[in-house]
């Protein structure tokens, strides 16, 4: 499932992506704001979940 | 705490733990006696000029022997921004490598861009590996992070030059025995702004890049009331501290073990053994910084926070993001000596209150 969280600022990019995960066990989530890659790496391991860089604001986010 | 005539805002605060303090009182009383007075240039000889240089001597011995250093070892400077340039460019030679820490200040990370240098990372709990170095290298070492109060392991291997950065922690840090060049500014003892102490350890290694006719640092327009109202802050500062430092441990680790237990999916910045206990960052999942350092204003209480949503210019803590801790939802305490244990628990009831019902 793809999450367009384009033009958003955070925190709301993370927490569209933790309401997203609960139905969906991947998400390739789309954001530009400049905290989105720092906070993923913490989140991920706040919530152990695993995140992957695909491209430029593009990530891959898989629940475990 | 606020003083008359400074603080504009809407409503009342009456709990702060903002960075930002007031002139210690000690120095205010001096102050407004010295400048109705009105004083004189120290390097002239006649009059009230001796008085100045007199003055001028006695508040470096104060502030030689806060800071373990010499008197003749210290210059006065009118911006502290400037001790970060004389500090690193005045020990680098063509063959030096600048070495300095992702969690440094963006005034170091600038310098380093013009020369040869290497970033070092910092771990999650604030652990960062020095090189060995060699003489003509330069490393740039904070005694303490201003923004998570993490105190570094001293780099007491490196053979290279050693620039230390003060500005944070005051008097509170020693200096290490290989330092070269050392910054402290004023604001950190409670002290006045537009002053920062700025020392060199050996002149003979050091060179003024910026540009000079004679041996001079100190600023030309020194205001010698500021430098003795900062000395008569340090001493003042200091003898607080001394007193009140073990109830704000207290405070700190009571604030650490609330946010573990009743607040949850949150970072704390460093540990308790390796943090100044006057300082705490911590970071809360899913919360927007801004709408919460707001709310807690609402309710009396100044805090400050590293978040993007809540700087002018909208990136996140870099100190943070280097660290790989949490950007968002970040506050950031500031304890300071007068703050009490009912005052914190005000504030993490508060602070309960207003997650709960963000988060929800």
């Amino acid at each position: 499932m793809e999450l367009n969280c384009l033009g958003m600022r955070c925190p709301l990019p993370i927490i569209k992506l933790a309401a997203a995960l609960k139905t969906h066990p991947e998400i390739t989530l789309l954001s530009d704001d400049p905290a989105t890659l720092p906070d993923l790496i913490a989140w991920s391991r706040m919530t152990k979940n695993q995140y992957s860089v695909l491209g430029v604001n593009k990530y891959l986010v898989k629940r475990l | 705490m606020s003083t008359a005539g400074t603080v504009l805002r809407v409503g009342s605060i009456t709990s702060q733990f903002q960075r930002e303090t007031p002139l210690h009182p000690a120095a205010r009383a001096f102050i407004a006696d010295a400048f109705d007075r009105g004083w004189a240039d120290p390097s002239k000889i006649h009059g009230e000029s001796r008085q100045a240089a007199i003055l001028l001597n006695e508040a470096k011995e104060i502030f030689a022997g806060q800071l373990g250093i010499r008197s003749s070892q210290i210059e006065f400077l009118s911006d502290p921004a400037i001790g970060f340039h004389l500090g690193t460019s005045g020990l680098l030679g063509a063959e030096s490598r600048f070495f300095y820490s992702a969690i440094d200040r963006s005034e170091i990370f600038a310098i380093a861009d013009l020369h040869q240098s290497e970033k070092l990372p910092v771990g999650l709990d604030g652990s960062l590996i020095y090189p060995q170095g060699q003489p003509s290298d330069l490393l740039a070492w904070q005694t303490m992070n201003g923004e998570t109060g993490i105190v570094a392991a001293a780099p007491n291997e490196f053979t290279g030059r050693l620039f230390v950065d003060a500005t944070a922690s005051g008097a509170d840090v020693a200096l290490p025995k290989n330092w070269s060049t050392a910054l402290w500014n004023s604001r950190a003892w409670e002290g006045p702004s537009g002053l920062a102490v700025f020392a060199v350890a050996h002149r003979a290694i050091w060179r003024n890049p910026l540009p000079h006719i004679d041996g001079l640092i100190s600023s030309s327009d020194l205001s010698i009331p500021l430098v003795m109202a900062s000395a008569l802050a340090l001493e003042a500062h200091t003898r607080d501290y001394e007193e009140k430092r073990h109830i704000l441990s207290i405070c700190n680790n009571r604030i650490r073990d609330f946010l573990q237990a009743e607040i949850g999916d949150v970072d704390i910045a460093g540990r308790s053994d390796n943090t100044a206990p006057y300082l705490l960052s911590f970071s809360m999942l899913y919360l927007d910084a801004e709408r919460l350092v707001n709310e807690l204003e609402r309710h009396g209480i100044s805090v400050d926070s590293g978040s993007a949503c809540s700087s002018a210019n909208m990136e996140p803590s870099h100190v943070l993001a280097a660290m790989g801790l949490l950007t968002h939802g970040n506050v950031r305490l500031t304890l300071h000596n007068q703050t009490s244990l009912e005052e914190v628990e005000v504030f993490l009831k508060t602070l309960k209150t207003i997650v709960e019902e963000l988060r929800k």
